[in-house]
């Protein structure tokens, strides 16, 4: 009786381990789809499933719903792609039963292209005939560079710009600062008034990529045989100590972002600034709805002055995926989804999208004032911005760990222990690992 | 005299139980235990994957995972400090409620067990907030003790599973305690015995195997810890991506690596698997005597 309770104990311990990984090796669909996959309209009624967790998406695919009643789109929202959608692809994909399309920021591509769980729409008509419409380095990032291959559609792109608390800057006589120099000065002046400039997010490293961005880094780059891993380059080993001396010095604050406790920051007017991209405007105003009219929008600062540079943190693109049936009627839909007026004018009243498109910036929506930031036209700033991104910043394929690593470390240093220098250090050796234990080539 | 065994009947009966033990049981360890032992292979820098036999590949990655072991020794602090606690609490509180000192008995009984029945990630998050120094309703405690930094979170997880399972495992040592039969105690009683003396003597002894048993699933539950750990990294800077076994687990099969994170799981299940039969080798040991 006892072995028997033992052996039980074992079983009940491994079950809670082992439940998730069950499913079938799609071997068979991998290897059919090598290339630009052949893509032709299906006969027929359609349903694709789309996965996204743009807020408000729902609306915008009930009128694609409403116009083409042949091609019927559900839509599943989820917690953002770090934060649990895109574990749930990679299981789906794994277990055979992704959806026909989902949404994957140009930071993630590389991972799914590398886990061969994307279609290559270059031989879907709507897409390449699209193609001219897209802003170049939008294109960049779903092409990679390269020709024949088009691994989504791109949707939105997140041009950096600075967020800051116009009347507390009014009230305690402090100009908005153009410069980083002025940035760090102006830190110490917050924090006589009683505030932080900023509070310096412990977990978002791809906002801290715009920054390194911004400055000229270079993280990744593939030469088509080889990844280089290089989180140390000049120009991100500048941000990084910058922002290790506001730290030590306790200029920001380091309240874990994307909470209620975050929320409550700044709702309560702690924090002053904060740098980040243009679907930011929708996380300040749902997340501190009682600052409302407090807020303005300036140029990203500058590491030198009267520079022109910005840095970008997200955007996404609607991916088709390995295995969906209708690849050409998905493409339809996500060219649909980011390049009609309709749908850009949605997404950006809904979620404060700024399109991937050309012609999004002159969206009749985007020259409206924005009555939460004052009525102050904001997608002008952005519109410059995005324009003043350098085109070339590549991601690697397993940014979901570097993301984690460097967050661990990154946790640390604003814990007091080490500095994130280290934690970039730590974040590209893992990396390195990573890479080599999924036996992608890289440069040591 | 010997009877026929109606074989038909204890199929019956064994059939559904054996269906869905094998669904849900053998074959997913068993897919783990296979995906373990593949690795990927590939060509050029975006290659196809291909999924080859590794043998022993990925335990060797496992074995010379710093934070993995790391993770493990932090837990098995966190067990030796809190599964102690959590039982001594729950034998305290089944005594308690077993002596007929308390008036109210079937209230304390289901009020001790309702955060059992909070789901654990709501629980965590619940605890979260009230420890978090900017939310918290307790800021007199949150200004002296950050409770979500490096030195205390652990403890901090530790009072949350403490919260939440003390019910559940005074419920089973309670029962327990309602099958001793009334003619021992009063054996007891003629014998002199007062209610401290009964407890110490006739009842913990006597309950031991539901405490053995309670052990055992915390032990389990110890080392298997995710849901508090993985709400609480939203929370505090101090909880990384590999803070206990199972969290690295988690993190590497979103690399997606699930070749390594079967690996790890296997290794954890194997070492838990250790640690319950050890325990339970060490308690019989004592009953023989």
């Amino acid at each position: 009786m006892k072995m028997k309770a033992i052996i039980g104990l074992a079983l009940t311990s491994t079950l809670a381990l082992t439940a998730c990984s069950s499913g079938g090796d799609d071997d068979t669909t991998a290897t059919a789809g090598a290339g630009a996959a052949s893509c032709a309209p299906s006969s027929g009624p359609v349903t694709l499933s789309f996965t996204s967790w743009i807020p408000g998406i729902e609306d915008v695919v009930k009128v694609w719903n409403a116009k083409n009643p042949n091609i019927q789109v559900k839509v599943q929202t989820g917690p953002n792609g770090n934060g649990g959608t895109y574990q749930n692809f990679f299981n789906q994909l794994k277990a055979g039963n992704a959806p026909d399309l989902g949404q994957i920021e140009y930071d993630a591509l590389p991972s799914f292209r590398v886990q061969d769980g994307l279609t290559n729409l270059a031989g879907c008509k709507p897409v390449s005939d699209a193609k001219d419409q897209f802003i170049d380095w939008t294109w960049n990032q779903v092409s990679f560079g390269e020709k024949d291959a088009v691994y989504g559609v791109p949707q939105d792109s997140g041009p950096m710009a600075l967020f800051y608390r116009k009347d507390l800057f009014e009230k305690a006589g402090i100009p908005v600062p153009t410069t980083w120099e002025e940035y760090a000065a102006d830190a110490v002046k917050v924090k006589a008034a009683g505030g932080y400039i900023t509070n310096f997010s412990q977990s978002d490293i791809n906002q801290f990529a715009g920054l390194a961005w911004q400055a000229g880094g270079h993280w990744f780059s593939n030469d088509g045989s080889k990844w280089t891993v290089n989180f140390q380059d000049e120009a991100t080993t500048k941000v990084a100590n910058y922002w290790q001396d506001l730290i030590t010095k306790k200029l920001v604050s380091a309240v874990p972002p994307w909470t209620t406790e975050w929320d409550s920051a700044y709702n309560k007017g702690q924090a002053w600034t904060w740098v980040s991209a243009v679907w930011g405007a929708n996380s300040i105003s749902s997340g501190a709805p009682d600052t409302s009219g407090k807020w303005a929008v300036a140029p990203m600062p500058q590491w030198t002055a009267g520079g022109k540079t910005a840095g970008n943190w997200g955007g996404s693109s609607t991916a088709v995926f390995k295995g969906s049936k209708h690849p050409y009627e998905a493409s339809q839909f996500a060219i649909w989804l980011n390049t009609s007026e309709e749908a850009l004018t949605l997404l950006n009243e809904k979620a404060n999208l700024y399109p991937a498109t050309k012609t999004g910036g002159s969206l009749a929506a985007l020259s409206k004032g924005v009555d939460f930031y004052g009525g102050q036209k904001i997608y002008d700033i952005f519109a410059q911005a995005a324009t003043e991104v350098t085109p070339d910043f590549t991601w690697g394929p397993t940014m979901t760990s570097t993301y984690a690593t460097a967050s661990d470390g990154f946790k640390a240093a604003v814990s007091g222990s080490g500095t994130l220098g280290d934690a970039l250090k730590k974040a590209q050796t893992s990396t390195i690992d990573n890479l080599k234990s999924q036996s992608i080539p890289v440069a040591e | 005299m010997t009877r026929k065994k109606p074989v038909t009947a204890i199929l019956f009966f064994v059939l559904p139980f054996g269906l869905l033990f094998i669904a849900f049981y053998l074959a997913p360890i068993g897919y783990a235990i296979k995906q373990s032992l593949y690795k990927v292979t590939r060509t050029g820098t975006f290659g196809p994957a291909h999924e080859v036999f590794g043998g022993f590949e990925q335990y060797q990655r496992v074995f010379q995972n710093g934070p993995f072991w790391e993770s493990i020794g932090r837990v098995l602090l966190f067990g030796v400090v809190q599964v102690p606690v959590m039982l001594g609490l729950a034998l305290l509180l089944a005594l308690l409620l077993d002596s007929g000192l308390v008036k109210g008995r079937a209230f304390f009984r289901l009020a001790f067990f309702v955060p059992y029945a909070v789901p654990g990630v709501v629980a965590a998050i619940m605890w979260g907030f009230l420890y978090s120094p900017n939310l918290s309703p307790f800021t007199a405690v949150t200004k002296t003790w950050d409770l979500l930094s490096a030195d205390l979170v652990l403890w901090a997880m530790a009072n949350v599973v403490t919260w939440v399972y003390v019910g559940y495992n005074m419920l089973i040592i309670y029962s327990a305690l309602l099958a001793i039969p009334q003619e021992v105690y009063e054996a007891a009683r003629l014998d002199g015995a007062g209610p401290v003396r009964t407890a110490w003597s006739i009842k913990i002894p006597l309950v031991m195997p539901a405490i053995v048993l309670t052990t055992v699933f915390s032990i389990i539950g110890t080392l298997q810890l995710l849901a508090e750990p993985q709400v609480f990294r939203t929370f505090s800077s101090a909880v990384s991506s590999t803070y206990t076994p199972n969290l690295t687990v988690y993190s590497t099969s979103s690399i997606p690596n699930f070749n390594l994170a079967a690996a790890f799981s296997v290794v954890l299940a194997l070492a838990t698997c250790l640690l319950s039969f050890a325990f339970l080798k060490v308690t019989q040991r004592g009953d023989d005597k």
